[in-house]
C-alpha cells in the first residue's frame, strides 16, 4: 500500500511540477526569454514564439517520458518503490535539456550592445515589510529552541531504541539506537530549516528592486507588490514547517518515553496543508502577480528593464548572477519565480555554503544511522 | 499610483557615479520633488538597487550632507534637508568663492552680462518657486 502511494505521490508531483515549467513563460517580465535578455519587443517577436513553443513541446515530451517510465517500473517492479528516484532524474534532465536548448537559442537573440544605465526608485524601504518576516524567524528560532529543549532534557530518561519513522497511521514503524544523532538530528533540523527559511522570507523583504526605465511608477508599484507577497508566502512556510517538525521532534521523545504511542494526529492534516499551501501559494502568485510582478507591469508597455536583470554578462546559464560590484544578496531570478543569490558577493557565497553544509551533514547523519524494523 | 522619484546611473559617461547620484538628487530637492524631511532609501539599499558598491552611494550622500541638501542620521537615516533661515558664514564666504569661479568661466566663454543676470534670474524664480511649493 505504500509502495503504491509513494507511485502515485510521484507522478501527481511530477504533473505539478511540469504544469509549472510550462506557465514560467507566460509569468516571465518582457524582455526576458528564457533566462536571456533580448529586448522588449524581441521578447514578444516570431523568433521568440518560436523558441517558446519548441519549450512547450520538449516540457510535454519530458513529462509523458516520465510518466510512461513511472507505470512501467510501478507495474512491472511495485515492491521497489525506491526505484521512482529514477523517474526524477529523467524529469530533471529532461527540463534541464529543454532549458538549455531554449536559453542559446534566445541567448543568440539577445541584446548585444552593454547594458549602460540602472534605475532606482527615492523610496526608503519601510519598517512594516520586515515585520511579518521577523515575527517568522522569531517563531522559528523560540520553537527550534523548544524542540531542542525538549530533547536535551528528556535525553538521560530515553531508552536504549528511539524511534526514527513513523508510518502513515502515525505509529512508529523503525528504530535506532540511542545517540546523539538519533535523538537530536529532528529537533535541531526543526531549529535550521526553520532560521533559514525565516531568513530567507527576511531577505526576499529587503531583495534588490528592479525597474524598468521611465515607466511612471508602475514596474516600482509591481515589483513592490511581488517583493511583499513573496516575503509573506515565505513568512507562512517557515511557520507552518516549523510547527510540523517541531510536533514530530517532541512527538517522537514522548513516544520513545512511553508518554504517547505515535504521532498527533493532527500532524497528517498539517502536513497536508502545508503541501496545498506551498504549491497553491507558489501557483497563486505565479498567476496573479508574474515574477517581479511581471503580470502586474504589463501597463509599462515597452519600457526598458535596467541594470542586473537587463545585462547578460552578470548571469551564467541565465540563472546564476554574479557581480562584485553589487551589494545585494537576493536578487531577482530571470527565470522561474523568486529570487537568487548574488554570487559574486562574498557574504552570499556564505550563506548558501552554510545551507548545504548543514543539510549535507543532516543527510550524511540520517544515512549512517543504523535502523532496524524491530524495537 | 503616486509617482515616486528615480534616478538612473549612465555607465557610458565619463562622470563617476556618485557625482551622478548626487546631482540628481540634488536637482530634485532644488525643483521642490523631494521635500524636506523626505528620508532617502539607505546606503544598502541604494546601492543595491543601482548596482553599485556601497561606497560610491555614501560618497555622494556625505557630498550632498556637506552641500546642506542632506542630513545624515545613524537612526533616521539619510533625510532631505530644509534651508537654514541664515546661511552660516563659512558656507556664504565658500559659495561665493565658488560663484566667482562660475562667473570668470562664464565671462571667459564669452556669455554676455546680461544672459548672466538673466540666467540667475530665472535660477532664483525656480528656487522660490519649489521653496514655495515645499512649504504649503
Amino acid at each position: 500500500m505504500e509502495g503504491r502511494a509513494i507511485w502515485i505521490v510521484m507522478a501527481l508531483e511530477t504533473l505539478i511540477a511540469a504544469g509549472f515549467m510550462l506557465i514560467i513563460p507566460l509569468i516571465t517580465r518582457r524582455g526576458l526569454l528564457f533566462g536571456a535578455y533580448v529586448g522588449e519587443a524581441q521578447s514578444e517577436g516570431e523568433e521568440s514564439r518560436r523558441i517558446t513553443r519548441g519549450w512547450y513541446v520538449g516540457m510535454a515530451g519530458t513529462l509523458l517520458l516520465t510518466l510512461l517510465l513511472g507505470s512501467v517500473l510501478a507495474t512491472s517492479i511495485p515492491k521497489r518503490p525506491e526505484l521512482a528516484v529514477l523517474t526524477v532524474v529523467v524529469f530533471l534532465g529532461g527540463t534541464f535539456a529543454c532549458y538549455l536548448r531554449a536559453y542559446f537559442q534566445a541567448r543568440a537573440l539577445a541584446v548585444t550592445t552593454a547594458v549602460s544605465s540602472a534605475a532606482a526608485p527615492l523610496l526608503a524601504d519601510t519598517p512594516a515589510s520586515l515585520a511579518l518576516p521577523l515575527a517568522a524567524l522569531g517563531f522559528a528560532l523560540v520553537s527550534g529552541a523548544v524542540a531542542v529543549g525538549y530533547a536535551w532534557i528528556h535525553y538521560p530518561d530515553l531508552p536504549a531504541r528511539m524511534p526514527t519513522h513513523f508510518g502513515p497511521s502515525g505509529a512508529p514503524d523503525a528504530w535506532s539506537p540511542k545517540s546523539f544523532a538519533s535523538v537530536m538530528i529532528l529537533p535541531l533540523g526543526t531549529l535550521v530549516m526553520g532560521v533559514m527559511l525565516g531568513v530567507t522570507a527576511c531577505l526576499t523583504a529587503r531583495a534588490k528592486r528592479a525597474i524598468r526605465e521611465r515607466d511612471g511608477g508602475v514596474s516600482l508599484d509591481a515589483q513592490v507588490r511581488f517583493r511583499r507577497a513573496m516575503a509573506r508566502f515565505l513568512s507562512g512556510t517557515t511557520v507552518l514547517v516549523t510547527v510540523m517538525m517541531g510536533l514530530m521532534s517532541v512527538w517522537a521523545v514522548r513516544t520513545a518515553l512511553g508518554l504517547a504511542t505515535g504521532m498527533p494526529p493532527v500532524l497528517m492534516p498539517l502536513v497536508i496543508g502545508m503541501v496545498v499551501y506551498a504549491f497553491g501559494g507558489s501557483i497563486y502568485i505565479a498567476v496573479r502577480y508574474g515574477q517581479g510582478g511581471a503580470r502586474l507591469e504589463r501597463r509599462a508597455g515597452g519600457a526598458a528593464l535596467t541594470d542586473g536583470l537587463a545585462d547578460n554578462e552578470r548571469w551564467i546559464l541565465g540563472a546564476f548572477y554574479v557581480n562584485r560590484n553589487d551589494p545585494s544578496l537576493f536578487v531577482e531570478k530571470r527565470f522561474g519565480l523568486g529570487y537568487t543569490i548574488n554570487l559574486g558577493n562574498p557574504k552570499a557565497i556564505l550563506l548558501l555554503l552554510a545551507f548545504f553544509g548543514i543539510m549535507a551533514a543532516i543527510v550524511l547523519v540520517s544515512l549512517t544511522m543504523p535502523q532496524t524494523g524491530a524495537r | 499610483m503616486q509617482e515616486v522619484p528615480t534616478i538612473t546611473l549612465d555607465r557610458a559617461t565619463d562622470e563617476p557615479a556618485y557625482e551622478q547620484i548626487a546631482r540628481q538628487i540634488r536637482a530634485l530637492v532644488t525643483a521642490g520633488t523631494l521635500p524636506a524631511g523626505t528620508v532617502l532609501p539607505g546606503v544598502r539599499t541604494l546601492a543595491a538597487d543601482l548596482g553599485v558598491n556601497l561606497n560610491t552611494v555614501a560618497r555622494a550622500y556625505r557630498l550632498l550632507a556637506d552641500q546642506c541638501f542632506v542630513r545624515i542620521r545613524s537612526r533616521s537615516g539619510v533625510m532631505v534637508a530644509a534651508p537654514p533661515r541664515r546661511a552660516a558664514p563659512d558656507a556664504s564666504a565658500s559659495l561665493a568663492a565658488e560663484l566667482d569661479g562660475l562667473l570668470a568661466r562664464m565671462r571667459q566663454a564669452g556669455v554676455a552680462a546680461d544672459d548672466v543676470r538673466r540666467m540667475v534670474n530665472q535660477g532664483l524664480g525656480k528656487a522660490s518657486t519649489a521653496g514655495r511649493e515645499s512649504e504649503s
